[in-house]
């Protein structure tokens, strides 16, 4: 999880990532930003993130975030 | 039929109202659904074929989906494949039948066009895919999906709603509440007054200047082009309160397809205010997918590792990018002017998103307030002129001719001579659609800072809401643009 925090952190500067939960439906993080978090993410948890997982349900949140991290890494 | 002539809004309409109020709740899908296929009947006759092949494909696809997850002996990526397989099945029938009737008439084949395949092909395409994505259950109930693509008040020109947004609220058949029947007759007021008041009352001078712009001197085609920027906003937003009002009849929310867009502070913004179901339903089946396909990641990475990370992560994005943008343009038709309209957005987004970063930078370290009414006034300007441009090549009849345009503009633009220029409005016109158009700004300037003019008005007490409601009527009755003079200029989004 720290990891996750040290990459949005780096993403979108400034913002409370860890307790925020409308990451996308305040448009903290645009559609650059997702992929920029899924090439990131993808590479420091070793999944693959498909078109399917990118809902806001998997994205608001930094929890959210963790719990498909963790799905996909199972998944694997 | 279309929607802003008044046999739909007082006849067609009020009599599915009725019907469908009247059967048991359990039959009233039937009605809606009754009602879609005569409405698209009276539109495209036996046409109306077409639009059940694709009905049937996409539930089709949906079971077979279904049941190959279920019951399949493989799993894993073969799986996968075996999913992909039926999905593009399902898509080349779908798709396969726009490409027939759009794009045929490159090689010099035209025929008549369904109305709204445009529209129902992506929403075919995205219950099929979503169904594939495990997003959303395959329909068992062929009604219901029938349903879903063929909704009359949105056949035409959209919005382009996902099944997981108004399937059920379709089948459901829940009564007409008063609340529903009011506000959603406001809204058809309010689409009306957009139509009547504005767009219609424009479009003499777009058909006059558009037409025989050489003619013109410079200013009265700049007043065409903003006049079309301006018909196109009234008319398609105008539309869309009509189809979300006859939605909201029936206690269906279909989706905004506008949000202000002439308050967006850049062109990408602007995108996501303007015909926004198309906006997101690129997004999520085009950009998404193609920025995350193993080919794009494997470029990405090769140029992170020779240029680094600040280059590498411009490049999933972009190639989506210009795809998203080459559909959008290829969508709206098979014309060169299109296909310019889709790059110059490509172009003006990229531009923005590989300088975003030393822009917020500049501003920084110039300490400029973007808030302050100045900057939000220049940034407006620009986006406005943004905006014109490509309006302009989106309804010049060539390329050539919105560069034509553009040369007079720039170069034989004489303010002086607009008073005397025939545009193809009188005084008395040019008041009132200067008159409405500051009204429809000033409502989107209320709904920016997100006050729901409706909710006001309901507010009120009664005498005074029902004044104001009949004073928008007599209003569109006397002052709109019909009767003899004026030309009922069909819905400009429906053709493509």
């Amino acid at each position: 999880m720290e990891e996750l925090i040290e990459i949005l952190e780096e993403l979108v500067p400034g913002e409370d990532v860890e307790n925020c939960t409308t990451l996308i439906d305040d448009h903290i993080l645009d559609s650059f930003g997702i992929l920029s978090l899924v090439s990131e993410i993808e590479e420091a948890f070793d999944i693959e993130v498909s078109p399917a997982e990118l809902t806001p349900g998997n994205f608001n949140s930094a929890a959210a975030l963790w719990e498909m991290i963790c799905r996909l890494k199972e998944e694997n | 039929m279309e929607y802003h002539l008044l046999t739909y809004s007082l006849l067609f309409l009020p009599a599915v109202v009725i019907l469908y109020q009247l059967v048991q709740k359990r039959y009233r899908f039937i009605v809606l659904l009754a009602a879609d296929y005569i409405f698209f009947w009276m539109v495209s006759k036996w046409l109306i074929v077409y639009l059940f092949i694709a009905t049937l494909a996409t539930y089709g696809t949906g079971r077979v989906l279904d049941y190959v997850s279920e019951h399949s002996s493989v799993k894993g990526k073969q799986l996968t494949k075996r999913k992909r397989c039926v999905l593009a099945a399902g898509i080349f029938v779908t798709l396969g039948m726009l490409v027939i009737f759009k794009y045929l008439k490159v090689f010099g084949i035209t025929l008549l066009a369904p109305i709204g395949i445009s529209y129902y092909t992506l929403q075919t395409i995205s219950y099929m895919t979503d169904v594939y994505r495990g997003t959303v259950k395959a329909d068992k109930n062929l009604a219901r999906t029938a349903l879903y693509l063929s909704f009359f008040p949105q056949i035409m020109e959209g919005p382009i709603s996902r099944y997981s947004e108004t399937a059920e609220s379709l089948f459901s058949g829940s009564s007409i509440e008063y609340n529903n029947l009011v506000y959603g007759y406001q809204r058809i007021l309010w689409g009306l007054f957009k139509k009547m008041m504005v767009a219609d009352r424009l479009a003499p001078v777009i058909f006059k200047i558009f037409g025989d712009y050489e003619r013109y001197d410079g200013s009265a085609v700049t007043v065409a082009v903003i006049c079309y920027t301006f018909q196109l906003y009234t008319e398609f937003s105008g539309g869309m309160d009509i189809i979300l009002g006859s939605g909201e009849i029936f206690g269906v929310k279909l989706p905004e397809n506008f949000r202000q867009p002439f308050f967006a502070d850049s062109a990408g913004d602007f995108w996501r205010r303007w015909h926004i179901t198309l906006g997101t339903w690129l997004k999520d089946y085009i950009f998404y997918p193609i920025s995350l396909a193993k080919p794009v990641k494997k470029l990405a990475k090769k140029v992170k590792g020779v240029w680094g990370i600040n280059v590498s992560k411009f490049v999933a994005p972009t190639i989506a990018l210009f795809f998203v943008w080459l559909s959008n343009g290829i969508w709206h038709g098979a014309g060169w002017t299109y296909l310019f309209y889709g790059m110059y957005y490509f172009v003006l987004i990229f531009l923005e998103n590989i300088t975003e970063a030393p822009r917020k930078k500049w501003i920084a370290r110039m300490h400029i307030n973007t808030e302050k009414i100045g900057w939000r006034l220049l940034t407006g300007v620009k986006l406005f002129v943004i905006i014109n441009l490509g309006e302009m090549f989106f309804r010049a009849e060539t390329v050539a001719q919105g560069f034509g345009m553009l040369g007079k503009i720039c170069t034989d633009f004489h303010i002086s001579v607009l008073k005397e220029a025939d545009i193809g409005l009188d005084k008395y016109d040019i008041i009132l659609a200067v008159a409405s158009l500051f009204v429809v700004f000033l409502v989107d300037i209320i709904h920016e800072k997100g006050i729901s003019i409706r909710n006001k008005v309901a507010s009120f007490k009664m005498p005074l809401r029902w004044s104001f409601w009949y004073a928008v009527i007599f209003l569109i009755v006397i002052f709109g643009a019909y009767g003899a003079g004026y030309t009922i200029v069909d819905m400009i989004y429906a053709a493509y």
